[in-house]
């Protein structure tokens, strides 16, 4: 296996197709590959289809500037800073996403399940809901479990009887992104990948693509990554390409680096909650600025310093949270 | 330690403290418990400091037993991994939960029926045109499915507390069986994964908890209110009839350690 490519995040994304099957790292508001997600707006992708354990200001946002065809996962918001996935919800209401819901557990079943090679994963999580309800199974009312894409699953699941200890249980497909991006903390320079803190579905999420672009903070000679290889996650044969891009999650936080940056998410959410104000807040923060170094300057050091991690904790002690204090 | 057990009058607390107090009464010592963002958060952490200083907190992003100084704002939050015995990810700690190790659990959602069915989904019509799209199970269901006792917290409102609600996000203790959708006790879905279910929902009028048919009543009604008013913020008809009385409002010692040791910054209680 050739060893991954050293590229700009521009040539990384160019890489990835109209139509393709994409998914992420991190968890809701943290460790999103968020300079990645500008790039793929930048550069104008069309008809993605997302499979991801669940959304975040990253997916609201490339769904708000209408990169996105289909959106299977379990839930999409904001946190604390917006309690709704609105642009999401907005398309979704027009008709112009598809949404295909399963519980938290069942995509993450998904993608372990095309991370260890098998088609299925059994569960018995969130039987008994309208997640399992086939008048709710909206890839196939939109036609398309015909089998003519070999990325969705002939069907959502299946109910199926215990043939070992009896009752029944569900299998849950298994998912195979073309792509992953993932924003982690460290990479050594021939592609082993280093996560800190909470691993989120990181793991399953890589292992379940067949293309990986890693975003990292820091790129690390392997020497030095390979001191410590319990600390590491994903093998460099694993991983397609890698990007340096340091902040390359902003506005969401990533462990050990930077804090989420709430006020940013909350101007996000408030300002984009129709469409009008998706299209200016793009045109504002994307395309009228050349690339993310142009971001982060437009951000300002200042604004960035306040939420840098304090490395006793591995989040900020400065940045301003609550009302009081 | 010596903390003021004196009960606050009502005027001395708000409806979110009396939330988060009535909420960490229902830990047990040496729970494990899932919690999500936001009043379970503040509920936990209570619980630890007062009544049971050991149970454990999982956060579903993979953090387990954490030790937080600052209270995090998302399960996400690098701050809930500070001194915690494991940081993982989603695939170890849901499957503590499906292998049957939660205790208690704590969760939200956007409506609710007699059953403890939760929608956290869609309001109106669903399917692939949403009339109103909400946010989306995240693991609400898994965890109110699997775990050995769930409690809801949530705002009361007329339209919230309903005979059916528009989408079963989160399986209560009269669920839809697939393929027909013939709504069954849970226990006919889940067969050997059964263990429990919604104990309790607390809202900003009342605790409700559920009889041996799954089916809601009233337990206690908060100071300053009734069983009358309660019933009337119900669509379906609330069971009254066993109420044992108000509910007991927070301890100053309480509210102390809310507002001075938890939330010092203001992130959940303004």
């Amino acid at each position: 296996m050739a060893k991954p490519k050293k590229m700009t995040l521009q040539e990384a994304v160019a890489q990835i197709p109209d139509g393709a099957m994409l998914t992420f790292s991190g968890f809701t508001i943290w460790r999103r590959p968020m300079a990645a997600v500008y790039e793929l707006i930048r550069q104008g992708k069309k008809d993605l289809h997302l499979v991801e354990v669940n959304g975040g200001t990253h997916s609201d946002l490339l769904i708000g500037a209408g990169c996105v065809k289909i959106w299977e996962s379990c839930w999409i918001g904001h946190e604390l800073f917006g309690k709704i996935g609105a642009n999401l919800a907005r398309r979704a209401e027009a008709g112009q996403v598809i949404i295909e819901d399963y519980s938290h557990v069942q995509i993450l079943y998904r993608m372990a399940a095309g991370s260890m090679g098998l088609p299925y994963l059994p569960t018995f999580a969130s039987m008994g809901t309208d997640m399992l309800n086939p008048a709710y199974d909206n890839l196939k009312t939109a036609g398309l479990r015909d089998g003519s894409n070999p990325k969705i699953p002939k069907k959502k699941y299946e109910i199926v009887s215990d043939p070992f200890y009896g009752g029944e249980l569900l299998h849950i497909p298994a998912a195979n992104p073309d792509w992953c991006i993932a924003h982690v903390q460290m990479v050594g320079e021939e592609g082993t990948v280093r996560v800190d803190g909470q691993l989120y579905s990181d793991s399953e999420a890589i292992k379940a693509s067949d293309n990986v672009i890693i975003v990292a903070e820091q790129v690390v000679s392997e020497e030095f990554i390979r001191r410590e290889p319990t600390r590491n996650l994903v093998a460099a044969h694993q991983v397609s390409c890698i990007v340096h891009q340091p902040w390359g999650a902003h506005p969401t936080g990533c462990f050990g680096c930077y804090e989420t940056d709430g006020a940013f998410i909350q101007n996000f959410f408030k300002s984009t909650r129709s469409q009008e104000g998706l299209d200016a807040w793009v045109k504002e923060w994307i395309h009228d600025l050349p690339n993310f170094d142009a971001y982060l300057e437009k951000l300002g050091i200042t604004r960035l310093e306040k939420l840098r991690a304090n490395p006793a904790f591995g989040y900020s002690t400065t940045v301003k949270r609550g009302t009081r204090a | 330690m010596n903390r003021d057990t004196t009960l606050a009058k009502v005027g001395e607390f708000k409806p979110i403290d009396l939330l988060a107090v009535a909420a960490a009464r229902e830990v047990t010592d040496g729970d494990v418990v899932f919690a999500g963002t936001g009043l379970p958060m503040l509920a936990i952490g209570l619980a630890q400091l007062t009544t049971a200083p050991s149970a454990v907190c999982i956060y579903e992003a993979g953090s387990v037993d954490g030790r937080p100084v600052s209270l995090p704002t998302s399960v996400g939050d690098a701050r809930c991994i500070y001194q915690a015995s494991v940081a993982s990810g989603l695939f170890d700690v849901f499957n503590q939960l499906q292998r049957g190790k939660v205790d208690l659990a704590f969760l939200g959602g956007a409506e609710v029926d007699r059953y403890g069915n939760v929608n956290t989904t869609g309001m109106g019509k669903y399917g692939i045109v949403p009339e109103k799209r909400l946010t989306g199970s995240g693991g609400n269901s898994d965890i109110n499915g699997l775990a050995k006792k769930t409690v809801f917290i949530m705002v009361q409102e007329k339209r919230r507390f309903r005979e059916k609600v528009d989408f079963v996000t989160s399986p209560g203790w009269r669920v839809p069986k697939w393929p027909s959708g013939e709504m069954v006790h849970k226990k006919e879905v889940y067969n050997r994964a059964f263990r429990g279910g919604p104990e309790a929902v607390i809202s900003n009028m009342a605790v409700f908890r559920f009889d041996e048919n799954g089916e809601m009543y009233l337990d206690t009604y908060h100071p300053g209110f009734s069983p009358e008013l309660v019933k009337e913020n119900c669509s379906f008809d609330l069971n009254i009839s066993r109420v044992r009385g108000e509910t007991k409002p927070p301890t100053l010692g309480e509210l102390d350690l809310l507002y001075n040791t938890i939330d010092p910054e203001g992130i959940f209680l303004p």
